[in-house]
């Protein structure tokens, strides 16, 4: 009897402590799992060495799946010698649902690029699904209902981000009507837009600049299928009122088949264009803000109507550069589209980037980092053109 | 058996064999283009600025993808309307209902299928291997060849990959893609890697010369449709199909490359 009753004791004590083990190998399993990735921060906060901290690159790191992608991809801007990057931040990215924000991506970019020394212009644009308005499929519309949720997204990111991320450019290229959802475009509601963000934002961060603009180079009239040209979308804002709802004018600007000498007109696109914008900011006031050309550069697809060759490209890119150091003292950064694609589109837009998907670093590359950190020139990478009878 | 109980009995039978086949019918039939088209026209966009597939001359677009969508539209029996769209753009105008399908030089992409849906391809720019007549170069074993490319393009990439996987080339950079082609028709090259648009471009100018040729990788170009327009897809892929059979497929590519 006496027996049973300590096996009974003894099996209980069993299961007890078979429960236990169990309980504490769940827990270390949670914990496990919820234990942060490892990251692959370096050790120590890099320092990019430039003789030209106007240089400036677009990234496209916010389709990245690998943080290495990442990493590798600032590694790269910061050995060229860019002191910027431009960076995409979608809204829809981080507020799937209205008012929970997930920054996961958005921190991993913003770390990674602190590390590496370059400072950040961020882009923000994208509407989540539940901001629009359930009739259009584009991600590009904005109700006007809705502006005063971006403009939280907007503060949101610009809180988080004080001191890392102080430059903040309103959406992209408005004055096309693809970029705005499909609606014609529209300096009127883009100035709302720059009026309902504006005030959040510098609440949320005092040292914020707002960027206005991002103007698509375009000839479209007014009343154009595609869009607006940007000397008249910018003089409408002015026209509007809207230039107390920016700190600083965002300007894409590029070559197409033009050298970066070519003289500017409102009928042409190149990449003087620039001055045209400027010279309707000074008219209107406003020559004492900044401006920074945040999307640049030229293509060199052998088969696009608007290509040059890839030694053109090298050497427009950099005489661009040295046109606007010595010639526009209003210009901040002079931003290069684009540093990489996360994977190639297999058409002429692949021949905008410096480096390949594959992390090949482009002739142009090597062509504007010796120029960016003042090296002597080197010679090109490829052969000289065959001859019959060599 | 009570008559009545027999006639119910065998339209117990029957009515779900006849539900079944009305359903297979209906599968295979083709669907009505004034119904899977409901604005009574094709409208397709496309980048006018990429030749030969597309580009503006004089105001009007030309080009082998013009030409396609004009035959596919004929094929459909609706007029077809064109709008041109700068590439960045061609998926959003299309998944927003701007257009009815895309012909503009697109490769297909896994990463789109969520939204778009492909037809057969019409035309193959993957990498091709050229090489001399009569000197045919196998791609698995390139090792000791002199292979001419245009640097940082895919064929770049392609040879870096052989390289990785033990090969041993000779490498040849130019600038452009034709120099490659240059340097291996003056004998200063074994083989010339390059896309096959600019292969067949090159030989257009080159009709004389008769290199062996071998695809090393595939680029189809396909026509992109939504992914919900099932009805206007099967038009469309049985149109290209029907193009195919004809041969006519294959005169336009031959007008153009």
């Amino acid at each position: 009897m006496l027996r049973q009753t300590e096996e009974a004791e003894f099996k209980e004590r069993r299961a007890r402590a078979g429960a236990m083990a169990a309980l504490v190998l769940i827990a270390l399993l949670v914990l496990v799992a919820r234990r942060p990735p490892p990251t692959l921060l370096p050790a120590e906060r890099q320092t990019v060495e430039t003789e030209k901290p106007q240089v400036c690159v677009h990234t496209l790191l916010e389709n990245e799946v690998e943080e290495e992608s990442i990493l590798w991809s600032l590694e790269l801007a910061r050995e060229l010698g860019a002191s910027e990057i431009v960076q995409f931040f979608p809204w829809a990215y981080v507020e799937r649902e209205p008012g929970r924000y997930s920054w996961t991506l958005a921190d991993r970019i913003v770390r990674h690029a602190e590390m590496q020394g370059l400072g950040v212009i961020a882009r923000l644009g994208l509407v989540p699904d539940w901001a629009r308005d359930g009739k259009t499929e584009t991600l590009n519309y904005l109700t006007e209902e809705s502006f005063p949720a971006f403009a939280a997204y907007a503060a949101a990111f610009a809180e988080r981000y004080a001191g890392s991320v102080d430059h903040l450019i309103i959406w992209n290229e408005p004055n096309l009507n693809f970029e705005w959802g499909y609606q014609p475009a529209d300096p009127a509601r883009y100035g709302r837009l720059l009026r309902a963000s504006y005030g959040p934002i510098k609440r949320a961060n005092p040292g914020a600049v707002v960027m206005a603009g991002a103007l698509a180079p375009t000839l479209e009239a007014r009343g154009g299928g595609a869009g607006l040209n940007e000397l008249e979308f910018l003089q409408d804002l002015y026209d509007l009122g809207a230039a107390a709802f920016f700190d600083a004018l965002a300007i894409h600007s590029y070559g197409f088949r033009q050298p970066p000498e070519a003289e500017p007109a409102p009928d042409r696109l190149n990449f003087r264009r620039s001055e045209l914008l400027r010279e309707i900011m000074a008219a209107n006031g406003d020559g004492h803000k900044p401006a920074t050309i945040t999307e640049s550069g030229w293509n060199d697809h052998p088969r696009w109507t608007q290509a040059v060759r890839p030694s053109q490209r090298s050497a427009y890119t950099v005489r661009a550069f040295e046109f606007a150091e010595k010639n526009w003292p209003w210009l901040e950064n002079l931003c290069i589209w684009a540093l990489r694609y996360p994977a190639d589109v297999y058409s002429y837009p692949d021949n905008f980037t410096l480096v390949s998907a594959d992390f090949v670093e482009k002739p142009i590359y090597f062509a504007l980092q010796d120029y960016a950190r003042g090296r002597a020139r080197r010679q090109s990478p490829w052969l000289p053109p065959p001859r019959a009878g060599r | 058996m009570n008559p009545q109980l027999r006639v119910l009995r065998a339209l117990t039978l029957t009515l779900p064999l006849l539900v079944l086949a009305a359903g297979i019918l209906r599968h295979y039939q083709p669907p009505d283009p004034a119904i899977a088209f409901a604005a009574g026209e094709i409208v397709i966009g496309v980048d006018g600025s990429f030749p030969p597939f597309a580009y503006d001359d004089g105001g009007e677009l030309r080009g082998l993808d013009i030409d396609l969508g004009l035959a596919l539209a004929r094929e459909i029996g609706l007029p077809a309307r064109f709008v041109s769209i700068s590439f960045n753009g061609l998926y959003d105008a299309l998944i927003s209902g701007k257009v009815d399908l895309l012909i503009s030089a697109l490769r297909v992409e896994p990463a789109r299928r969520d939204d778009a849906r492909y037809t057969q391809a019409y035309y193959d720019n993957g990498l091709v291997l050229v090489s001399a007549r009569g000197a045919p170069l196998d791609a698995d074993a390139l090792s000791g060849t002199r292979i001419a490319y245009e640097y940082a393009s895919s064929a770049d990439s392609q040879i870096r990959a052989w390289e990785r996987d033990g090969a041993r080339i000779e490498k040849l950079p130019y600038e452009l893609p034709a120099y490659s082609l240059d340097a291996l028709r003056f004998g200063q090259a074994d083989g010339a890697l390059t896309d096959a648009t600019t292969f067949r471009l090159y030989k257009r100018e080159q009709s004389e010369w008769q290199p062996e040729i071998r695809y090393v990788t595939h680029d189809p170009y396909a026509i992109a449709l939504r992914r919900d327009r099932a009805d206007a897809w099967k038009l469309v892929e049985s149109a290209v199909s029907a193009l195919k059979e004809s041969g006519e497929l294959a005169k336009i590519v031959a007008a153009w490359l």
